[in-house]
């Protein structure tokens, strides 16, 4: 005689997916309905302007997280050196940049002329500083500077993962502190930080949106100059929405990659 | 035969902790020497002196002539800069309780990291030698392996292959088997006893008596930071003078004596 399995019944998730389908239909009617001209958003999407400040976007996104990756890693070794001075150095850069918000930042950058008009060596060589701090390189220093100050932080968590038994097998083989941090400890903390990392890229894609302010053409500012123009707000916000959505999106993958490749002897069990 | 160690007066505190007070110890080339003693005794704090993974307080240390993390002008030592710490360095091998591999790098990457990076050697050249030295501790089928996916002994035979690469003067060794699991003890110390018989001069931090007692030409008992007693392992390990080694020795031993 054989016995049959009757598999557990979970009405508890036919009931929950109900709803959510019904939630979902009222939804997508109730914006269908709604005051959007989605052959808008259909037709704006690849428009040029669009484009433009998208690679813009990603330019700045990428330039500004490259600085704050810099800036971070030579932080966090300097928070961790032996060396008081650059230690203090350290936390006072942190605790600045982290202390103001961002579009302050961005806001100081663009205006620095009116701290210093001119830039440069007296006597020697200068520039006019509106001349020189345009909206991109205000953005970049501005967004860049203050990313610096938290990728700081997530580098030394990492730097701090690594067995200490670590610097001192490099230091037995006669690296210096400098050689044993670059071929030995940053390896290794890389697995720790690229998380965490991927976290801040992805919020470095939105922050990018606050240059806007200071007249950097990333892909919201060509979103508004459109509806200043044709009205159109509720369109181009969402153009620009699924961007973002788009960029983020490619991002995932991107860092998968990177841990996997840095996952080396990690991963290998016996 | 000159030493190619001379330690005098050594000493060094953690806080109040006297973990060194005023140790004398010369090596000769080619000597094989096991420090024995209780946790706390000094011998780790006496290895890292040496290889200058601690600052010692007082006290010196030739290595091969040359003063150890100091230059002399006259009566004052200048503390050496990192550079010259770092080339230093280079005399000494170290094998560590915890292995302490590269766990991003593979066995044979371990070997040649210091002489590419370090020595600068070519690759090639390099890779050839790794490949005999770990042939040399019976590894030649695990050059591509991960750390983790070898056992605690193959990663000790990897580390000193890897301190034997850089073809150093003195290779220090710091309790290397006690991190192991007891079946894994045997494959170590039998690299080791080769190394020690091929002429390698070998300063041994170790609770493993028989192996002392066996390959040790010299015993040294540490307690409280200083050398209790010195000589063959004969006369250490089997007919002590001092009580406090006679103590040690019977604690270890479970009270039976043997040698």
């Amino acid at each position: 005689m054989s016995l049959r399995i009757v598999h557990k019944r979970h009405w508890g998730r036919w009931l929950a997916a109900a709803v959510i389908v019904v939630l979902l239909i009222l939804l997508a009617i109730a914006f269908a309905h709604g005051q959007i001209d989605w052959k808008v958003v259909g037709q704006f999407f690849t428009a040029p302007a669009i484009l433009s400040g998208l690679v813009n976007t990603v330019v700045m996104a990428v330039l500004a997280m490259a600085l704050g990756i810099v800036l971070g890693v030579v932080v966090a070794v300097m928070r961790l050196s032996p060396n008081q001075v650059l230690q203090s150095v350290a936390i006072g850069y942190a605790w600045l940049f982290r202390g103001t918000p961002t579009i302050l930042q961005l806001l100081l950058w663009f205006n620095l002329g009116l701290v210093f008009p001119t830039l440069g060596i007296p006597g020697v060589w200068s520039v006019k500083t509106i001349d020189v701090m345009t909206p991109f390189l205000a953005a970049l220093l501005g967004l860049g500077i203050n990313q610096g100050a938290y990728t700081s932080e997530v580098v030394r968590a990492g730097l701090m993962s690594v067995d200490a038994g670590q610097t001192e097998a490099a230091q037995s083989i006669g690296m210096t502190r400098l050689l044993a941090l670059r071929r030995i400890i940053l390896p290794q903390a890389m697995r720790v930080v690229i998380p965490p990392l991927g976290n801040e890229f992805i919020g470095m894609v939105k922050l990018t949106s606050l240059a806007s302010v200071i007249q950097y053409a990333e892909v919201l500012h060509s979103a508004e100059d459109i509806y200043y123009v044709n009205n159109k707000v509720i369109e181009l916000l969402i153009v620009a929405g699924l961007w973002y959505l788009v960029v983020v999106s490619l991002l995932t993958p991107l860092q998968m990659l990177l841990e996997r490749r840095f996952a080396r002897g990690v991963a290998t069990s016996r | 035969m000159n030493a190619v160690i001379e330690i005098r007066g050594l000493a060094k505190a953690f806080g109040s902790f006297q973990a060194l007070a005023g140790v004398d110890l010369d090596v000769r080339p080619g000597e094989v020497l096991c420090i024995i003693g209780a946790s706390g005794s000094g011998k780790t704090t006496l290895l890292r002196c040496i290889n200058q993974l601690v600052e010692f307080d007082a006290g010196s240390i030739v290595l091969d002539g040359a003063l150890v993390g100091y230059r002399r002008a006259g009566d004052v030592l200048h503390p050496l800069s990192e550079r010259e710490i770092a080339r230093q360095r280079l005399r000494t091998g170290m094998v560590f309780q915890r292995f302490n591999l590269f766990p991003h790098l593979t066995a044979l990457e371990n070997v040649i990291e210091g002489p590419v990076q370090v020595l600068r050697r070519p690759k090639a050249e390099a890779i050839a030698e790794a490949r005999a030295l770990l042939k040399r501790v019976g590894l030649a089928d695990k050059e591509g392996a991960y750390p983790a996916s070898l056992s605690g002994g193959q990663q000790q035979r990897v580390a000193i292959a890897r301190a034997l690469a850089m073809k150093p003067q003195v290779i220090l060794f710091d309790e290397p088997t006690s991190a192991l699991d007891p079946e894994l003890v045997g494959e170590v110390l039998a690299v080791m006893k080769d190394l020690a018989r091929s002429g390698v001069t070998m300063i041994v931090v170790t609770h493993e008596l028989a192996f002392a007692r066996e390959v040790a030409d010299r015993v040294v008992f540490m307690d409280k930071g200083a050398i209790v007693e010195s000589g063959t392992p004969a006369k250490v390990l089997g007919s002590p003078r001092e009580p406090r080694t006679q103590a040690f020795l019977s604690a270890v031993l479970g009270g039976h004596r043997t040698g």
